[in-house]
């Protein structure tokens, strides 16, 4: 059964490309020019992933996210222009599962979806505990880490932080969903937090820290685990 | 007292006892500057009606005040309308640089996609490949040149506030290698970075977009090794790439930091925009950007940050 994909962009030549794009490689597209008929859409049929684009002319997103959150894990891919730094970063915070930069390349493009997909139903619950990329293997079930196959002593703090990031595997986490959900909600502006125990667990986890191979920051929103 | 100032700015007039106007006021009321122009009102006490020497007097100083004032009304206006001239001067500049550096990349994905587009059958894969690389180099150009013209736009305006928070210096070097290091598939960029390095105060995205643009403009100027390294010496991070380029001459140093200025005016890509905005996100910051000629040939453009106080860590783990 083919994968449904609802594509929310008023620029009609990009939607026709990302459109194009994607029917190549045998999803179902849907197209939505504004958040109205987005919504509507989403009544009629809801898609497996929604693209988004930010900056449509009746709205910036939010409704959409949070109407979609009400009911499911259906996961978001939201597309920005460099200069929507700040409403990107509120619609991650507000539930959206990843981002895009215009402009793009349709490897990422391709890329971003797969990882939303793989997530598919997982956002709510913890279904995701075990990670393996190259060196690095992570089982949150049993709490271990492995390293070269050599355990890695982690603090509890150190251990909550990679578990969050484990959980998304692959997408963006927010600075402020790391550190509500690690420290509490009254710490979300305690940035200095995060870059101290990010760069503990790379000193832990990385054979070069300084460029890391799974630990990545995505610089201004959060960070992000590798999968690929 | 303020009614009475304003009423005399409005008269232009001496104002008081013993003038013959408003003489049931307890002072005297001057104004500064003459019928051209009023530049305030003085207020001057006790004021008998009989004292028409001290009124002169004082009507003498007020006059002298009024020519000072307008004397430095009139540099003030100068000023402006100096800056006024500069202002259009670098925008017309702008207009023509940033026509010219639209229109060079434009012409080439037009070319190369009307030439896919009529020729496909007759070019052969590898000419095909190239035409679709220039495209995506290109318009990539295009992307770096709008990102930077923004950037320096929004720096120079007014009121512009940075989204400073403690930042590992570290991350955004590794954040803008992972990026940088697919366009250098020979890895010439060698970088030391060491442990331990403390948090800066600092707008990562500003940041990270001056080491781009410093790395992206040495792979471009030079072809050997790259280095990029961070020290801390005393209470300043030092962030520096070196590269082994032909150089800039000593005369060129200051000027290269200035918009639509590049060092090799021959060279076909390159907005001139680049440094100027590494420069904008230092001042910004309160840091410098110095360029030094290094030792055995090539440039050294380091970053000097000032570090603060670090803040409070959390509690250590149990």
């Amino acid at each position: 059964m083919s994968l449904h994909v609802l594509v929310v962009e008023d620029d009609r030549e990009i939607r026709t490309l990302i459109q194009s794009a994607l029917s190549v490689e045998g999803f179902v597209v849907q197209t939505a020019v504004t958040l109205r008929e987005a919504l509507a859409l989403l009544q009629h049929r809801p898609p497996d992933v929604i693209v988004l684009d930010l900056g449509l002319p009746d709205g910036e997103g939010q409704e959409l996210v949070r109407a979609v959150r009400r009911q499911s894990s259906l996961p978001i891919v939201v597309v920005s222009a460099r200069h929507q730094e700040a409403q990107k970063i509120e619609l991650l915070d507000a539930g959206a599962d990843d981002y895009l930069t215009k402009p793009f390349s349709v490897a990422e493009l391709l890329a971003r979806i797969r990882v939303a997909l793989r997530h598919r139903g997982t956002a709510l619950a913890a279904a995701v505990t075990v990670h393996e990329l190259d060196d690095l293997k992570i089982d949150l079930a049993t709490r271990t880490v492995l390293r070269d196959d050599q355990p890695v002593h982690l603090t509890p703090t150190e251990f909550e932080l990679l578990a969050r990031l484990v959980r998304s595997a692959g997408r963006v986490v927010t600075h402020r969903q790391l550190l509500a959900e690690v420290w509490g909600p009254e710490y979300t502006e305690h940035t200095h937090y995060l870059r101290l125990y990010m760069g503990q667990l790379r000193a832990k986890l990385e054979r070069d820290p300084a460029e890391p191979r799974h630990l990545l920051t995505e610089t201004g929103v959060g960070y992000r685990l590798a999968t690929e | 007292m303020r009614d009475g100032l304003r009423a005399c700015m409005k008269e232009r007039a001496v104002l008081g006892p013993g003038t013959g106007r408003w003489p049931g006021l307890a002072a005297w009321y001057l104004p500064l500057g003459d019928r051209g122009a009023v530049f305030g009102a003085a207020c001057v006490r006790p004021a008998p009606a009989a004292d028409e020497s001290g009124r002169e007097h004082a009507q003498a100083l007020c006059a002298l005040l009024g020519q000072a004032l307008g004397r430095l009304h009139l540099g003030h206006s100068m000023q402006a309308a100096q800056r006024e001239v500069e202002r259009q001067q670098l925008q017309s500049t702008f207009l023509a640089a940033i026509s010219h550096d639209l229109r060079t990349p434009l012409a080439a994905i037009v070319a190369a996609a009307t030439s896919l587009q009529t020729q496909r059958e007759r070019l052969d894969a590898a000419a095909q490949v190239r035409l679709l690389q220039s495209i995506v180099n290109e318009a990539n150009y295009l992307s770096t040149m709008t990102d930077n013209t923004l950037q320096l736009v929004r720096l120079a305006s007014p009121g512009q506030v940075l989204q400073r928070s403690w930042e590992s210096p570290e991350e955004i070097v590794g954040a803008v290698l992972a990026r940088i290091r697919q366009h250098d598939p020979a890895r010439r960029i060698r970088s030391r970075v060491p442990e331990g390095l403390p948090l800066v105060r600092a707008d990562a995205v500003l940041l990270a977009q001056l080491l781009t643009n410093l790395l992206d403009n040495a792979l471009k100027y030079s072809e050997d090794e790259i280095e990029l390294s961070v020290e801390v010496q005393d209470r300043t991070l030092e962030l520096c790439v070196q590269d082994r380029g032909p150089g800039i001459a000593e005369g060129e140093r200051e000027a290269i930091f200035q918009p639509y200025v590049r060092g090799d005016r021959a060279g076909r890509h390159g907005t001139g925009l680049g440094l100027a905005v590494c420069r904008a996100i230092a001042q910004a910051h309160g840091a410098r950007l110095l360029l030094h000629p290094r030792a055995g040939g090539g440039s050294s453009f380091c970053l000097q940050l000032p570090i603060e106080p670090q803040p409070t860590t959390p509690e250590p783990p149990p």
